[in-house]
């Protein structure tokens, strides 16, 4: 009788002790480990450093499918946009310059289907052709190239051998590297005296640089340095490919008076400062300087 | 008794609900993981990143600072691992030459000359 009187409270009480013990095992005892999982799922700070990864690879090997395939891992919508917006901001929060750099020749080449590779001196091993055999020893024995031990004491190192069962995953498909065609020439110098843009399309004023190789080709990576009274910032050619590969920008600040030069020599420009344009029908809006460089 | 047979089926059910809520309706997602959460595969890739920008520039800190993102083990270990799985999924001779080429530089690093900076 007295049973029948409690109702059917001790029901629920059974509900609330099962969520309960259930949490209790799934976030106490068996949390959730994360294991296994894709670079789309890595935090933005992490995915930002990723991207400087494939960016590095990249300029070393200038195999732009395999910077592809790598970027695709990370999901994002439009990849080629993805890597200068990081560029960008690498430059704005002062990043060593070669990173800027490495992402931006990254997004040109994404942007334009094309591989601009600069640095001569480096070294680019050569790779076989697909499908070629490959023998492997699991010894590893010394590569030709590879670092020597310089000190007496220093072992190379130790053959390594299977202790942990591995699981053969998919793996990406490793295409064949384009061989990197070093940029040479002359210095730059400015083609002509600064022009004045009057496009009402560009709402903010922009000292907007072109840099041209000598046969009028655009050339990206160049870098830029600006000054005012009292600051400096650089700048580089190719961050903005949608304006082409050799375009790059500033925002100037109105009754500021700007100097620039490259960062490579050649003649510096000063006097540059905002000018109001005027249109048809007498509205003014910020009018943007123009300076092209060119390689004699 | 019919009570406790009941109560102890609310429990049961409780977790079921529990469990298909978790598992079923509302999975987990993955979001702001860390790369030491990455597939061997992953793994193995960012590492043949590392070993390809360190044969480019050199620098042996940055190398080690890139793979210490890997988690605690050690980063001959990492390297090491990631030898064993490119070779257990044929990658080409030239990436596990740059691969291995990395593994000698750690190696032979002097963390007292060359460790990674805090």
């Amino acid at each position: 009788m007295r049973n029948e009187q409690r109702g059917p409270w001790y029901l629920l009480t059974g509900l609330v002790i099962g969520v309960v013990f259930g949490l209790i095992y799934a976030w106490r005892i068996s949390p959730v480990k994360y294991v296994d999982t894709s670079p789309a799922t890595l935090r933005d700070d992490f995915k930002d450093q990723y991207r400087v990864l494939i960016a590095a690879a990249f300029s070393m090997d200038g195999d732009l499918p395999r910077a592809q395939a790598r970027l695709n891992l990370l999901n994002d919508p439009d990849m080629a946009s993805a890597v200068a917006l990081q560029a960008q901001r690498a430059l704005a929060e002062g990043h060593p310059a070669e990173e800027s750099h490495e992402l931006g020749l990254l997004a040109i080449a994404l942007s334009q289907g094309v591989v601009i590779t600069e640095q001569p001196g480096r070294s680019t091993p050569s790779k076989p052709s697909p499908g070629s055999a490959l023998t492997v020893t699991p010894t590893f024995p010394p590569v030709p190239g590879s670092s020597t031990p310089t000190s007496p004491g220093a072992t190379p190192v130790p053959p390594v051998s299977p202790t942990a069962p591995m699981t053969p995953y998919p793996t990406f498909t490793l295409m064949p590297s384009r061989t990197p065609t070093p940029t040479a020439g002359a210095p730059f110098v400015l083609k002509k005296a600064p022009t004045l843009v009057c496009d009402p399309t560009v709402k903010q004023p922009l000292i907007m640089v072109e840099a041209w190789d000598a046969s009028g080709l655009p050339v990206p990576g160049v870098e830029v340095i600006v000054n005012w009274t009292g600051g400096e910032d650089h700048f580089f050619t190719g961050l903005k490919p949608e304006y082409g590969l050799g375009y790059g920008d500033f925002l100037m600040t109105p009754s500021v008076t700007y100097s620039l030069h490259l960062a490579e020599g050649g003649e510096p420009v000063s006097g540059l400062t905002t000018t109001d344009c005027e249109t048809a029908s007498g509205d003014r809006y910020p009018g943007s300087w123009k300076l092209v460089f060119a390689q004699p | 008794m019919l009570r406790w047979l009941l109560f102890f089926i609310t429990v049961a059910l409780g977790l079921a609900a529990g469990l298909y809520y978790g598992w079923v309706i509302n999975p987990v997602e993955y979001v702001n993981t860390t790369p030491d959460s990455l597939r061997a595969d992953y793994k193995a890739d960012y590492v043949l990143m590392v070993a390809e920008s360190y044969n480019a520039n050199d620098d042996l800190n940055l190398a080690v600072q890139r793979l210490a993102l890997l988690g605690d083990t050690p980063p001959a270990e990492v390297v090491a691992n990631a030898i064993l799985f490119a070779v257990k999924n044929n990658y080409n001779q030239a990436d596990l030459a740059l691969m291995q080429q990395l593994a000698d530089a750690i190696q032979t690093m002097n963390p007292a000359l060359e460790g990674p900076q805090p």
